[in-house]
């Protein structure tokens, strides 16, 4: 029994099963992810540009309708991972928008 | 027509209704590695005990060419037979004939013997095998799956209702063995899902092959919608009757009692390591109080920081719920959660006493945990005990602390019997992290913070690490060795009361779903 779990400052010898302590996606909120899988139809802005929170980024095709990416937040988008075409998986990072 | 013209013209119409969908479909099920509807019957009952039902039964649909259509039997096998004796309604899905598709007769058949387990208070076997709605039929085959998830509604708590599938079972056909007691997998031949892969793929274009996505093994691991998992169809037909052996045929029947037998291998007071952090395996104690050591596991493969099933104590059924050390440090989680609770409540729907053996550090921290909604799903855990009334007898191994020592059946939710080893420690949280709140000022301020760390740490086990401080207050009723517990609980037993009318004026309470 190699795995430790640490429970109120105890570590405790026992097995971790794979997938059990799954880690949660953080959430950075600079980064924009995929929130369904689908196709990048549209890029509405590029690399540089000055955004607001709210302001679309990206067309994604998911379940046979156009979603809008949006920025999450006020600031100025410094990279853009998807072009138009690709498919994206649910959870994949499309861009970044530094906050300023 | 003289008497011998019409016999025999009778055993030509049973010999062509048995034989389902023919040799050729017969030879395609056993090259898929599955059994005949009716091997299944006869590898699930007593010997010869089948007694079948509506064989003669014929659908009455006419379109799309249904009226030149004659399915034996409408695709399903119904009847009666015997378990050890006991009678039980059963119904087995016959895939030869049109892919065991559901129609309104076929669901008729299965309807009609659900009845009969209502008034006659037996038992309901269920063999699904079926490619789904028989599509022909159209809203009558809807109508048809409605009428069988109705009566496996109002059956709940009747009597135990238990599922096969040996075969597919997709879309809406999932339902009905969603809603029994306990739903039976085998390896390879099993699959269940509501959407298939190809549906997945065309909408989310997510790829997963049948197996991985509703298979076996996912179904009795990752979802935890199979309690029982089998490498083989006789495997699966042993594992149902063996689960009969332990319950009654309905909630008016105690459960089978059976010869009082010492456990093959009875338990010894270093079942449990001194040190509290090592891990053990809660089977062992499980194994060293019951019967003969017989305990039939429930969801073996599913939550494995929680271990659940059948065992007898002096030949009476018990239904045992224990924190497993040896995975996750027996922490309690959602599906822990879940497990057990859903197993508290059909061991109190069929009068089957609970025992509960305790070693568990708390919730699983996490944030994956918190959003998965460990609130309203460790909710359950507490009202599935809280509002059982059968007997309930409780043993703190080690561990018990915070909300999960309050979970675990505690004397708070009306245990009627908690007993403890020496080895218990009851309190809010371990040493460890409580002296580092509690001591959190000193601890900083001090020039040696590890020392007084350990120092306090050491404080605070001495004083709250042991089962002495519950039991001055009542909380824990008897302090006895590991060795001495299987005695214990068989004279508890006797006295435990489990007999709170409870509120039966309300209509029911509102488990947090």
């Amino acid at each position: 029994m190699a795995d430790k779990l640490i429970i109120d400052d105890t570590g405790y010898e026992t097995v971790i099963p794979e997938n059990a302590l799954r880690k949660h996606l953080y959430h950075d909120p600079e980064e924009v992810k995929a929130f369904i899988p689908g196709t990048i139809v549209g890029v509405v802005t590029k690399v540089g540009a000055r955004v607001k929170a709210g302001e679309t980024l990206l067309l994604l095709d998911a379940m046979k309708m156009h979603n809008e990416v949006c920025s999450p937040v006020n600031g100025i988008v410094t990279e853009l991972s998807v072009s138009v075409n690709d498919r994206v998986d649910k959870g994949q990072l499309l861009a970044r928008v530094k906050k300023g | 027509m003289s008497i011998f013209t019409a016999i025999n013209d009778f055993f030509g119409r049973v010999a062509r209704l048995v034989k389902g969908g023919g040799e050729e479909a017969l030879a395609k099920q056993k090259q898929q590695g599955k059994l005949s509807a009716r091997e299944r019957l006869d590898g699930i009952l007593d010997q010869g005990s089948f007694f079948e039902t509506d064989l003669f039964v014929e659908h009455n649909a006419t379109d799309f060419g249904m009226d030149r259509k004659k399915l034996a039997g409408d695709g399903v096998v119904t009847g009666f037979g015997k378990v050890d004796g006991r009678p039980v309604s059963i119904f087995a899905q016959d895939f030869t004939v049109a892919g065991g598709s559901l129609g309104r007769a076929h669901a008729g058949k299965i309807v009609k013997i659900m009845d009969a387990s209502m008034s006659r208070k037996i038992p309901l076997i269920g063999i699904n095998d079926s490619g789904g709605a028989r599509i022909q039929e159209g809203v009558d085959s809807l109508c048809g799956y409605g009428d069988i998830f109705y009566r496996n509604t109002r059956l709940s708590g009747v009597v135990p209702q238990l599922s096969l599938i040996l075969g597919p079972c997709a879309g809406g056909a999932v339902y009905s063995p969603a809603l029994t007691d306990f739903v039976f997998v085998v390896n390879k031949v099993s699959n269940m899902f509501i959407t298939g892969p190809q549906v997945i793929k065309a909408v989310l274009g997510e790829e997963i092959s049948q197996e991985e996505l509703g298979g076996a093994m996912t179904q009795a691991s990752i979802t935890g919608n199979a309690h029982f998992y089998a490498e083989s169809e006789e495997e699966a037909f042993a594992q149902i009757r063996r689960l009969v052996s332990f319950l009654p045929s309905n909630c008016l029947e105690a459960p089978p009692k059976v010869k009082s037998e010492e456990p093959a291998k009875p338990m010894k007071d270093e079942i449990v390591p001194g040190e509290r952090r090592k891990a053990f395996d809660v089977q062992d104690v499980i194994r060293g109080v019951v019967d003969r050591s017989d305990f039939l596991e429930v969801h073996r493969h599913y939550a494995g920081n929680i271990v659940v099933g059948f065992g007898r104590l002096a030949g009476k059924t018990v239904g045992i719920i224990a924190n497993q050390p040896r995975i996750l440090a027996g922490v309690l989680d959602v599906n822990a959660s879940d497990k057990a609770a859903r197993f508290i409540r059909f061991c109190d729907s069929f009068s089957i006493p609970l025992l509960t053996f305790v070693d568990t550090p708390g919730y699983l921290p996490g944030i994956d945990q918190e959003h998965a909604g460990v609130i309203r799903h460790g909710a359950k855990l507490l009202y599935a005990y809280s509002e059982a009334r059968v007997p309930k007898l409780t043993v703190i191994m080690r561990k018990a602390y915070g909300g999960a020592y309050i979970a675990m059946c505690s004397r708070h939710l009306g245990a009627d019997f908690v007993m403890a080893w020496p080895t218990a420690e009851i309190a809010v949280m371990g040493s460890e992290g409580a002296a580092n709140i509690i001591f959190r000022k000193e601890i900083m301020e001090s020039s040696d913070p590890e020392a007084t760390r350990a120092a306090k740490v050491k404080e605070y086990e001495s004083k709250f690490a042991n089962p002495y401080v519950a039991a001055a207050r009542g909380y824990v009723d008897a302090i006895l060795p590991p060795s001495a517990t299987r005695k214990a609980l068989i004279e508890a037993m006797d006295f435990a009361g489990g007999s709170d009318p409870g509120n039966s004026f309300r209509r029911h309470g509102n488990i947090p779903l």
